[in-house]
């Protein structure tokens, strides 16, 4: 639990990708804890805690969770917003900033797993082993997502 | 625009102080809620599928139809035929349940959705074997009619209504009756069945059908 506690931003930042309002973000905060909690057991201490909290999350946010009915259809961009931290305030960066994570947004559930590991800043090795799928594939979908990036925000 | 992803990466990780923060408590109070998971949704719909059908028996009404078959002349071959499906209904829940069991969700993600997949087809299975079944008694019914002889006998309260009627034409509307009547209820259910399935488990194909793409 306090390692739960320790570790939470890595569920808030799966959520964030994968839910656009503040109820379904916590709704999808609340399932990842369940199925975290209920796989605790099984939880060998052979990898680090924060590997297997990955896994869990993106499993619960890709393949388990089901979205539920208040969900709001249209997005919600305000609590969606990108916020920038950065002390130096730069708009044209910002504005950069702010099209590639809509852009992001766009893309399928699987692809924003890739995303995510790759901004989590995980080798290919450890995405392949994640998504169950060979390093090389990994490296072949990253550069397609890229590419797909690229004409969403180029169209 | 890899600069802008790169720009991402760099954010994303100065970001995590925007987090929010849930306390030791706010989170502990989490673990005690429901979990609204598709692989609990696809063990309570299962059991229910598993049991609705044997429920059937308990409702009087069905009891009495039950009679029918014993005045067709079917009664041993339905005995044979229960024991026989409870058998496979007996195989089909502990195939379920050694499938349900091997779902975890420490799996990586390809092997978690090909787990659930198979977990359901387990269930899939079962439910064309059992529409096939109802089709099957239908056809038995419908040769029980074709077979026997004294048909007012056994639908009793047509007798009134159909006297004017030979005992030939109302055998051959019976038949047809039933063929039609077993027909609609094999593809209501199944087409329900189908409809539900195919909403709940929409998202889970896209993402398996995704990954599996790349091994082209």
């Amino acid at each position: 639990m306090t390692e739960l506690e320790n570790n939470q931003n890595i569920v808030h930042k799966v959520c964030t990708l994968y839910t656009n309002d503040k109820d379904s973000h916590k709704d999808l905060f609340q399932e990842i804890t369940i199925q975290l909690w209920k796989a605790y057991p099984k939880f060998r201490g052979d990898s680090k805690f924060s590997t297997w909290m990955y896994r869990v999350a993106l499993n619960t946010a890709i393949t388990l969770y089901r979205k539920s009915k208040r969900r709001i259809q249209t997005q919600d961009y305000e609590s969606v917003i990108f916020k920038i931290t950065a002390n130096e305030y730069d708009p044209q960066e910002e504005q950069q900033l702010q099209l590639m994570y809509e852009a992001v947004k766009q893309l399928g559930d699987i692809e924003k797993a890739l995303i995510f590991l790759y901004l989590e800043d995980k080798d290919y090795r450890e995405i392949s082993e994640t998504l169950g799928i060979t390093e090389v594939n990994a490296r072949v979908k990253m550069n397609r997502i890229k590419n797909k990036l690229r004409t969403i925000l180029n169209p | 625009m890899t600069d802008g992803l790169e720009l991402l990466k760099k954010e994303w990780q100065k970001r995590e102080a925007d987090l929010p923060k849930l306390t030791y408590d706010e989170i502990h109070k989490m673990i005690w809620k429901k979990s609204s998971s598709i692989v609990k949704w696809i063990l309570i719909i299962s059991i229910l599928e598993f049991t609705l059908p044997h429920l059937l028996y308990l409702v009087p009404s069905f009891k009495e139809n039950m009679g029918i078959y014993d005045k067709l002349g079917l009664h041993n071959i339905i005995i044979g035929f229960t024991i026989f499906s409870y058998c496979v209904a007996f195989y089909f829940i502990i195939q379920f349940y050694r499938r349900y069991k091997e779902i975890s969700v420490l799996d990586n993600s390809k092997n978690l959705m090909r787990k659930i997949i198979r977990t359901r087809t387990t269930v899939k299975h079962y439910i064309i074997y059992s529409l096939s079944m109802i089709l099957v008694i239908v056809i038995m019914m419908i040769i029980g009619v074709y077979l026997n002889d004294d048909i007012f006998s056994i639908f009793s309260e047509l007798q009134e209504k159909a006297q004017k009627i030979s005992a030939d034409k109302l055998k051959i509307s019976l038949m047809i009756g039933m063929g039609i009547m077993g027909i609609l209820l094999t593809a209501v259910m199944g087409g329900i069945y189908f409809l539900l399935y195919g909403l709940l488990l929409r998202k889970l194909h896209r993402n398996y059908k995704d990954l599996k793409q790349l091994e082209v």
